[in-house]
């Protein structure tokens, strides 16, 4: 992979709290243009990882290069040309979406087609609703869309789709993969290994702190499978999941 | 490129944001507004502190044409709410009760040559009300004077020749309305920024803002230049009920009243910041802002007049930055004062501004 094009480089970045070590000496470079993952169970270290590269949190120690900015150096610089979404999020009380929206917009001295960009996340039908209105998988989506005002070369998401139903998780994941095609960097977190399996061009597996596995994912099974894995049940062609998608339809279903 | 550069920048579109988010919330207005219309509206009808007549009973023991003529003579003034129809007994009861300042006994034998009581009313008076009472005194005795010079056929007395004029009676009104543009300045700045901050804060509004090339600066401009905005419009819906519907006399520069307002409101403001870096959650901002405010609107002069507190009291009430306020507002609105006659207020809010001022940036916390 050639150095000049990554867009995300972190080396020996270590972060702790009173004794816990939450990020424990992790180096990764992410490439542009790809879909990275980081799994692993609760307080693994994602979100502090994640929170560090969104200059959100400093580091106490290491490096986290974004574009070629340090981002603790210049914070604010690197917020600029990234999106971030939180895992919670939350906006202005008695402003409608397309006024939050304009507003965010602004912050980056950007004036955008607020109602352009609801139409991307299907919520152009309810661009003058409060975003306290929303169902959570709309809230969600809008979320996303907020991360967007300033057409950002990298997508920051922290567990996308917690939460939310088969419906709505399928369309998170048409999402990405449409960030993807138009060029974008999206680093996301998530609990769920389909979905990593799904969307991720490559995953770092952390736990306590430290990145304990870091490939492709089909490469990752490939080598448990040689280490002479089996699964107790063998694998159907569909499973729960494709049932309940096949009887209830892939629509969304927010009202 | 101007209107694009309104719509693109941050800090100005941060405010016309904060702007809507403050008038669509009808809880705030209802507080910042309608509440001090109510208070100025219901002292308004009332009208406290203007001079009552004077209630006066009357018990005739004598009976008689002298006493009968001395009653015609103080019925005839006019002065007097009289009352001469009830017992002694029920008399006597009505002046304990208050419903009387005064109670004139007319004795036997009254205006009888011989009589020990030829010359003598007897007068019991309500000590709780001594205006009043004095008055009512004070015209019974220039009663009975008149009698004795018409009795002496002396013709040539003293004489005044009163003359009415049409003064600046200052109503209680005209004193409560300064205090209660002051007092709700002060409620509007230390509630409104402390609840909607550590609100946006609480529910992580705060913290996606900051996921974004926000300067903080940009962020609490808007929020102080919608509180400052709703301070001058409070005074002006205030002064502008008092004098439409309530006939106060404005006297002085409603200019000045309004740089007033908006020093006032500096002051409060960030002591709402203050409140909101010290206390953390609204469940502990809510007690501290009304341990600050409940003390200061009953110390500081807003419904009566410092000068009838104790000594050592009024010693502490005179620095409260409430009190300058609503002290400037007063000898601007009443007194027709100017802003610089008003140097030692304009100076204490001052100083009250720049040690609020430092405390909230001190406190200040984004998380």
């Amino acid at each position: 992979m050639d150095h000049e094009t990554h867009i995300v480089e972190v080396d020996d970045l270590r972060k702790s709290y009173g004794d816990l070590k939450a990020v424990d000496g992790i180096s990764f470079s992410v490439s542009a243009g790809e879909v990275f993952g980081i799994l692993g169970p609760n307080g693994a270290g994602k979100t502090t990882t994640v929170e560090i590269l969104e200059g959100m949190r400093a580091q106490d120690s290491g490096s986290a290069i974004v574009n070629g900015i340090d981002v603790q150096e210049d914070p604010r610089a690197v917020k600029k040309i990234i999106g971030i979404q939180l895992q919670s999020s939350a906006f202005f009380d008695r402003l409608s979406l397309t006024e939050i929206l304009d507003v965010m917009a602004s912050l980056y001295h950007r004036e955008i087609d607020a109602r352009e960009l609801l139409r991307e996340v299907e919520l152009d039908d309810r661009a003058d609703a409060l975003f306290k209105d929303l169902s959570g998988g709309q809230q969600q989506r809008f979320s996303v869309a907020s991360t967007l005002v300033n057409d950002p070369i990298l997508l920051f998401l922290d567990e996308p789709t917690t939460g939310l139903d088969p419906q709505a998780r399928r369309h998170m994941w048409a999402l990405v993969q449409r960030f993807k095609s138009e060029g974008r960097t999206v680093l996301l977190t998530t609990h769920y290994m389909e979905e990593a399996e799904e969307l991720c061009d490559r995953v770092a597996i952390m736990d306590h702190g430290k990145i304990v596995a870091m490939d492709r994912p089909a490469a990752l099974v490939d080598s448990l499978l040689n280490k002479g894995f089996k699964k107790k049940r063998t694998e159907k062609l569909a499973n729960l999941e494709d049932v309940f998608l096949d009887i209830t339809g892939r629509e969304l279903r927010d009202e | 490129m101007f209107s694009r550069l309104l719509r693109t920048n941050p800090t100005i579109s941060l405010t016309k944001a904060s702007m809507r988010i403050w008038f669509r919330d009808r809880q705030a207005i209802f507080w910042t507004f309608f509440l001090p219309l109510v208070l100025i509206s219901v002292f308004g009808l009332l009208d406290f502190g203007s001079f009552r007549t004077v209630d006066l009973g009357i018990v005739d023991r004598a009976d008689n044409d002298a006493s009968q003529k001395l009653i015609d003579e103080v019925r005839a003034l006019g002065t007097f709410d009289i009352s001469d129809d009830l017992s002694e007994e029920k008399e006597r009861e009505a002046l304990l009760d208050g419903d009387r300042n005064l109670l004139l006994i007319i004795e036997p034998g009254f205006g009888e040559a011989q009589s020990p009581a030829q010359r003598r009313v007897t007068v019991i008076y309500n000590e709780g009300e001594p205006q009043e009472s004095a008055a009512g005194q004070t015209i019974i005795q220039h009663l009975l004077d008149e009698i004795t010079f018409a009795e002496g056929n002396i013709s040539e007395r003293y004489t005044i020749d009163a003359s009415p004029v049409d003064s600046r009676n200052l109503r209680f009104i005209d004193f409560l309305m300064p205090g209660v543009v002051a007092m709700s300045i002060m409620q509007m700045g230390l509630f409104s920024v402390a609840f909607s901050f550590l609100q946006l804060k609480s529910r992580g509004v705060l913290r996606r803002l900051q996921a974004t090339p926000i300067l903080p600066a940009s962020f609490i401009f808007a929020q102080v230049f919608t509180r400052l905005t709703v301070s001058i419009l409070q005074t002006l819906v205030l002064v502008g009920l008092a004098v439409l519907a309530f006939d106060v006399h404005l006297e002085g520069n409603l200019g000045f009243m309004l740089l007033l307002a908006l020093l006032g409101g500096g002051v409060f403001v960030s002591m709402g910041f203050a409140v909101s870096g010290w206390a953390h959650t609204e469940d502990v901002a809510a007690p501290v802002a009304n341990a600050i405010a409940l003390p200061m609107m009953f110390l500081s002069g807003v419904f009566f007049p410092r000068d009838a507190m104790p000594e050592p009291l009024r010693a502490v009430a005179d620095f409260l930055p409430l009190s300058y306020l609503a002290d400037a507002l007063r000898n601007v609105a009443v007194d027709g004062a100017s802003l610089w006659s008003q140097w030692e207020n304009v100076l204490g809010l001052t100083v009250w501004l720049a040690v609020t001022f430092f405390i909230a940036v001190r406190l200040f916390r984004w998380e």
